[in-house]
């Protein structure tokens, strides 16, 4: 215990002893550690510029939902053939019949700007028919009335829910009479302010649920019908609790049934939030290895710059090695004094440069519009990977101060 | 009492290709209470003399005997607390750290040694340095003194160990009569206290202040 006192005792003198040489030779020290400094700018600026990138997809792969499979009709309008109408509601059967307590299958069709009444209130947006399945996978909350229930679907009701927006719009309450274009329709629920449904890149079509107005499937009246075959526009598996590695198989079976009941006609799209979020990992890899070459590089240039720093100031202190030496420091105190020395170069230029990278980062962000994010990992590797190279770059300075001779020292002019 | 003793020492260096003898066997005692004073010609080999004895270089043969432990035998880390806590040091040039006040300078041998106590060492440091003459410069920087009062300051380091044996080499080279005699006498003093001064000097004022004299003779 006395001997970890000592070593703390002696650490913390040789700490201020290098502090002392620092502020001794202000400007050298500063541009010293310039490299340092503009090295850690890079690092923090392209970890939160990474941070950043990762969090909006993974934003956007939690709002598509993780043990989900989305399904939507792509089919061009040109050359149907009676082999397939495109999604219908025999696909959704037997994907559930497949699937059986494993998870369920939501549908929904969509007419996109409806003319939306509310006695003399106009507005305009988009009208899905959904089944009771959807909502449970959309995880979309009914903030005012009821929510849709299989009686409606039975019964084919004329009751819709609408977004909280449109909803906010047209002054809609439980119980108001709304016409869609001039289909009349009440309304029984309010739904809970959601957003938008994060499709960017995916292929997905885009859905606000804020602006939409739900309704019961089977009361839609906007329903596209392909000889005599109601079409979908989307199916939606939502898949309970699974160990992820059985999510892909799963997506080919459903991808499987699907080209089966479509005679192979590719008239629809997947999208697997999980494969997204594989590809997100990938990119992120490689990113990481980018960015990690490049600030390595900085570091590596930042490192040698202080290394000759650091040699400098030993050819102008030999003197005063000597000194030490010859009043009794060790050539471990010699080589303690100079590797805080470097220590303390690289750590203030890693903290400096940590600072500077966050305002880097909220530049870019506003200059650019890029989204950024600030991780507590991207704060602290500044400084330690700024300390850790002081270190290994303060060795060779310090291992040559420690190798002089006392006597050699002192004589040096 | 032969505190240190000194065998057969030679030094040589390597200048390029060619082999300079600075000193060739000598052989002498440095006793407790005395003021050894080595003197002699310029490359005679005195400075070498006094950084053998004070194992801040080591003899190319020969050895130094530090109350029979050989400081060619020990180790670097204990030839280093050997040189802490037994010697002190007088430069002809007074080594200061210049960014350190007076008393952090006086102080520093502590840095490198035990502390038992931090009061006690500060402590000895005013006590030292009221010693010399520069009680109320403690605060003071070292570039603000003179020539005399920085060798005042090196001397009360030299002294905040409680060294056994204090080595001078040319202390008086640089400093005008007045400082010098307080040096000399502040040397004298020490040796009359009984510790051992070896000091190494050509001028005949200071020779005179010696117990015992060795002349070097140039090899």
């Amino acid at each position: 215990m006395a001997k970890i006192d000592d070593i703390l005792i002696e650490l913390n003198l040789d700490l201020k002893d290098a502090w002392g040489g620092l502020l001794r030779r202000k400007v050298r020290s500063l541009l010293g550690s310039l490299g340092i400094t503009i090295g850690v700018v890079a690092l923090v600026a392209m970890l939160s510029i990474g941070e950043g990138a990762k969090q909006k997809a993974l934003d956007r792969i939690a709002s598509l939902g993780l043990h989900t499979i989305r399904v939507e009709d792509a089919r061009t309008g040109v050359g149907i053939t009676n082999l397939s109408y495109g999604l219908v509601l025999k696909d959704t059967q037997k994907i559930s019949a497949w699937l059986g307590d494993r998870g369920s299958v939501g549908y929904f069709s969509r007419a996109t700007n409806i003319a939306i009444y509310n006695n003399q209130l106009k507005g305009q947006g988009t009208v899905m028919g959904v089944n009771p399945e959807w909502f449970k996978a959309e995880k979309w909350l009914v903030a005012n009335g009821r929510p849709l229930l299989p009686d409606d679907m039975t019964r084919q009701n004329r009751v819709c829910l609408l977004g909280a927006s449109i909803a906010s719009d047209l002054q809609v309450s439980v119980g108001s009479n709304l016409r869609l274009h001039n289909i009349p329709c009440i309304v029984v629920g309010i739904m809970a302010a959601k957003g938008r449904l994060l499709t960017e890149g995916t292929g997905l079509s885009t859905l606000d649920f804020d602006n939409t107005v739900v309704m019961p499937w089977s009361g839609f009246p906007f329903v596209k019908v392909v000889a005599e075959e109601p079409i979908l526009d989307g199916l939606l598996v939502t898949l309970k609790k699974i160990p992820e590695r059985e999510i892909l198989p799963i997506a080919e079976q459903v991808e499987e049934i699907i080209a089966v009941s479509h005679r192979s006609v590719r008239d629809f799209s997947m999208v697997v939030p999980l494969k997204l979020l594989h590809k997100v990992k990938e990119t992120q890899n490689l990113f990481a290895w980018v960015m990690g070459s490049i600030a390595s590089l900085s570091l590596l240039v930042g490192g040698i710059g202080v290394m000759n720093v650091m040699l400098a100031n030993i050819s102008e202190q030999t003197r005063e090695i000597g000194l030490r030496m010859a009043i009794g420091a060790t050539k471990k105190r010699i080589i303690s004094l100079f590797l805080c020395h470097s220590l303390l170069l690289t750590l203030s230029g890693g903290i400096l440069g940590s600072l500077l990278g966050l305002l880097a980062a909220l530049a870019i962000q506003w200059l650019a519009g890029w989204e950024v994010a600030f991780s507590g990992v991207s704060l602290i590797l500044g400084p330690v990977s700024a300390g850790v190279t002081g270190l290994l770059f303060g060795i060779y300075p310090a291992m040559r101060a420690a190798s002089l001779t006392p006597a050699r020292a002192l004589r040096e002019s | 009492m032969a505190l240190l003793l000194g065998r057969n020492l030679t030094r040589t260096y390597s200048v390029g290709r060619q082999l300079v003898t600075a000193l060739a066997t000598v052989s002498l005692e440095v006793i407790a209470g005395h003021f050894l004073v080595i003197t002699g010609p310029s490359g005679a080999g005195k400075s070498t003399l006094l950084n053998l004895l004070s194992g801040l270089e080591k003899p190319t043969s020969g050895e130094v005997l530090y109350k029979n432990i050989s400081l060619s035998k020990i180790n670097e880390s204990k030839l280093a607390n050997i040189r802490n806590s037994a010697f002190g040091f007088i430069f002809q040039i007074p080594h200061v750290l210049p960014h350190k006040t007076v008393f952090e300078n006086v102080a520093m041998p502590f840095n490198y040694g035990t502390i038992s106590d931090p009061d006690h060492y500060k402590r000895l440091c005013l006590e030292h340095l009221e010693y010399v003459g520069l009680g109320k410069l403690v605060d003071r920087s070292p570039n603000t003194l003179s020539g005399g009062e920085l060798q005042r300051l090196v001397f009360a380091r030299a002294l905040v160990r409680n060294p056994e044996v204090i080595f001078a080499d040319e202390p008086t080279g640089s400093l005008d009569a007045a400082n010098s005699t307080i040096i000399l006498d502040l040397l004298k003093e020490q040796a009359d206290r009984g510790r051992a001064v070896v000091m190494v000097t050509h001028e005949k004022e200071a020779m005179a202040y010696g117990s015992d004299i060795l002349e070097l003779k140039k090899v």
